[in-house]
């Protein structure tokens, strides 16, 4: 499921991806398909795909903080100003967090960047699963490269990821519970004050 | 253990100057306290191989707390699902002190004075390396005492071998807690002592009987040769006699309980009365007998015609110090008129002599050690300096060693016990004269801080008493802080030798002993059980 287009970088594993709106594709995305957590994939070359990670989303709306009234009542928009209706957007970030295709997996930062326009799409569960996949237990090597983006969601979305492996991987639940009680620790109580 | 790979670099001086510390993956775990290490440094031009102890280890990468959660999983397992999948993580930073190059000419080690250059590769010093430069002798030479080996070595690889000439010049302690090995190891020791390559004059002051087993040495082929194969005389309690006489006025008040400063006076008078009795009868001054000296004390209680006619001035003093004097001198069993310590017969060389003390009274056993040193230094005193000739009963011609079980009750560190000033004595002088003092003791913290300073080299067990360290750590000046912070880690037959006899502090694992061990423990439940069980037909 494409959901939308790349059409700007903030840096190397940062992107800023437009989501399709009504009347630009023939099916536009469910809100869940860009939801906060998603994994996304990016083709690179023929075969290779720049995997990433919805974690940020943002509404683009021109109308906001026009006061004055409009020649042109909202109905009659479309005929009179087709291009407004087009300004309004919804952009997501995508933290690029490794790639897939060819013989495997690579979790970390990316080698090769994507560039603009390029189509971005939802992954599978098993595009997921694959992606994660390691030998012998899974691997979510690219923790550390998000947290280490700064974000305040940062703790957040790795929570949605674990939650995620817990279902795709519950033969390896009690390793990842020790990660994930961790997560919850530090984005639920450690902020509240020190707790050593 | 040996291989010449580097074992890791150095990072700098620490804190002191003859420190360094270095970081290794350490992937063997060989760094452990104690070990040593080695550097090539150029001095005066020359390279020499510096040693090092290593005496402090701290790991540089620790997991987080959150990865230890839950005990059934892994914390490499966490790591490896953040992407950590190296097989080994751990890196050390082990701090390391500097010991010094082996000078051949002065046979001690010569410190550089120079810490190692960032960067330098260390290695683990060779087996070969440490069984040259630890200790100053060799296996089987003569003034040799092989104990055991190095005990962070794999066993007889590093052979500890103690310059007994230095331990019969400077005397020896060993301090332990109960069952951690102190009387095996001494067992040990007195074995090199009596081995072929040293035949010693040695006595034991055994006031637990547990050395008699050492007579197993008399058959035993460690110690026969052609020409030699050693005695073993075990006195058993009263077999030691101590001629009442030759007892000091200060002996006679400790012995005898609850003295009040009036039979205090009275028995000093009485005592030099019948000194002086001796030397005008009998030409000795201590030519006289207890009989001697309780009608002289009689006497004095009857006093002059005008006391006697008011009722006797010192009548009832008299009378208490006469039933003070006979319920200790006349009932005990090392008390004699005539018999006197022969010290002929206590010293030998190749003789290893065990003075039996248990059954005897505690005041009696430390005036009988008082009692021993005293005379055995003045012997010596006086043969060393040719006052006396063979045949006088005071020639003894060759120096003795005397190990002393339980020392803390002949120089306690609370109260005055008679044998203390002997015993501080001996070891100020005794070095001089060949008379070397061996204390043996599992409470260092009531042993006096004087005696256990005196002596030069220290075998240190497992200490675990609090009181106990510290006295250690404080009369121990060779032992450094960080070794001696493995007293209660030590195990039984473990032992920090340092001081005179080696050339650096070493641990030891103590050697298996030739004879058999007389200090077992009792075994209470099987004897309880055994007193239910049928009588044997």
């Amino acid at each position: 499921m494409v959901i939308g287009k790349i059409v700007k970088s903030n840096s190397h594993t940062d992107y800023v991806c437009q989501v399709y709106g009504p009347g630009e594709v023939g099916q536009p995305p469910a809100r869940e398909d860009y939801a906060f957590g998603t994994f996304v994939r990016v083709p690179l070359n023929k075969g290779y795909w720049l995997v990433g990670i919805v974690y940020d989303t943002q509404l683009v709306n021109p109308d906001f903080g026009r006061l004055g009234p409009r020649l042109s009542p909202q109905s009659e928009l479309a005929v009179f100003s087709p291009d407004y209706l087009n300004e309004k957007a919804t952009l997501v970030g995508i933290a690029a967090v490794g790639t897939t295709g060819g013989s495997g997996q690579s979790q970390g930062v990316p080698a090769l960047a994507s560039s603009a326009d390029t189509l971005v799409e939802r992954m599978t569960e098993e595009q997921v699963r694959s992606f994660h996949e390691g030998s012998p237990a899974p691997r979510v090597a690219y923790a550390p490269l998000l947290l280490a983006q700064g974000s305040p969601l940062a703790l957040y979305l790795l929570r949605r990821v674990v939650e995620r492996l817990l279902a795709l991987f519950p033969s390896y639940a009690s390793m990842l519970s020790v990660l994930q009680d961790n997560l919850v620790w530090q984005s639920q109580i450690a902020p509240i004050g020190d707790t050593r | 253990m040996n291989e010449r790979r580097p074992i890791g670099l150095t990072k700098g001086p620490s804190e002191t100057p003859h420190e360094f510390t270095l970081v290794s993956p350490d992937l063997g775990q060989v760094l452990k306290v104690g070990e040593f290490v080695t550097y090539p440094a150029y001095v005066d031009g020359q390279e020499r191989m510096i040693l090092a102890s290593v005496t402090h280890r701290r790991p540089l990468r620790l997991y987080p707390d959150d990865f230890l959660r839950d005990p059934t999983v892994s914390p490499d397992d966490v790591a490896a699902l953040l992407g950590y999948d190296q097989k080994a993580c751990d890196l050390f930073e082990v701090t390391a002190n500097v010991i010094g190059y082996y000078d051949e000419d002065m046979g001690d080690f010569a410190n550089p004075r120079l810490p190692p250059r960032t960067g330098l590769p260390i290695h683990l010093a060779t087996d070969e390396m440490l069984a040259g430069v630890l200790t100053k002798k060799r296996l089987g030479e003569v003034g040799s005492a092989h104990i055991g080996s190095l005990l962070l070595r794999e066993r007889d690889r590093v052979p500890i071998v103690l310059n007994l000439q230095a331990i019969t010049s400077t005397h020896l302690a060993i301090i332990a807690n109960t069952g951690a090995g102190k009387s095996y190891l001494a067992a040990v020791l007195l074995e090199e002592m009596m081995k072929p390559y040293n035949r010693a004059a040695v006595l034991v002051v055994d006031p637990h009987g547990e050395y008699d087993t050492l007579v197993e040495m008399v058959e035993h082929e460690s110690f026969a040769t052609s020409d030699y194969r050693p005695e073993v005389r075990i006195f058993r309690p009263g077999e030691v006699k101590i001629r009442a006489s030759a007892l000091t006025p200060d002996d006679l008040c400790y012995l005898l309980p609850e003295l009040s400063e009036r039979m205090e006076y009275l028995l000093r008078r009485a005592y030099r009365d019948v000194r002086q009795q001796g030397w005008d009868e009998r030409g000795n001054a201590e030519r006289w007998t207890r009989a001697d000296l309780q009608s002289h004390l009689q006497r004095l209680g009857k006093g002059s015609k005008e006391e006697r006619e008011e009722g006797g001035r010192y009548a009832s003093t008299a009378d208490a110090l006469l039933w003070r004097l006979r319920s200790v001198l006349e009932r005990s069993v090392i008390f004699d008129d005539a018999k006197h310590l022969d010290l002929d017969e206590l010293f030998r060389p190749g003789r290893c002599s065990v003075l039996q003390l248990n059954d005897v009274d505690e005041r009696e056993q430390q005036v009988m050690v008082a009692t021993l040193l005293r005379r055995l230094l003045h012997a010596r005193t006086l043969t060393v300096k040719e006052r006396v000739k063979k045949g006088n009963e005071l020639y003894l011609p060759y120096p003795v060693f005397v190990l002393i079980e339980e020392a803390h009750r002949f120089a306690p560190a609370a109260g005055q016990a008679v044998s203390t000033g002997v015993l501080k004595q001996v070891q100020a002088e005794g070095r001089k004269f060949g008379v070397v003092t061996g204390l043996v003791s599992q409470r260092p913290g009531k042993l006096d801080p004087d005696v256990l300073s005196q002596c030069g080299t220290q075998f240190i067990l497992r200490i675990v008493n609090p009181t106990d360290q510290d006295r250690v750590a404080e009369s121990v000046e060779t032992v450094g802080r960080e070794l001696l912070k493995e007293l209660p880690a030590l195990t039984k037959g473990q032992v920090i030798v340092a001081g005179e006899a080696v050339n650096t502090p070493v641990l030891c694992r103590v050697r298996t002993r030739h004879t058999r061990h007389g200090a077992e423990t009792r075994d209470a439940p099987a004897e309880w059980m055994q007193y239910f069980s049928p009588p044997e037909r």
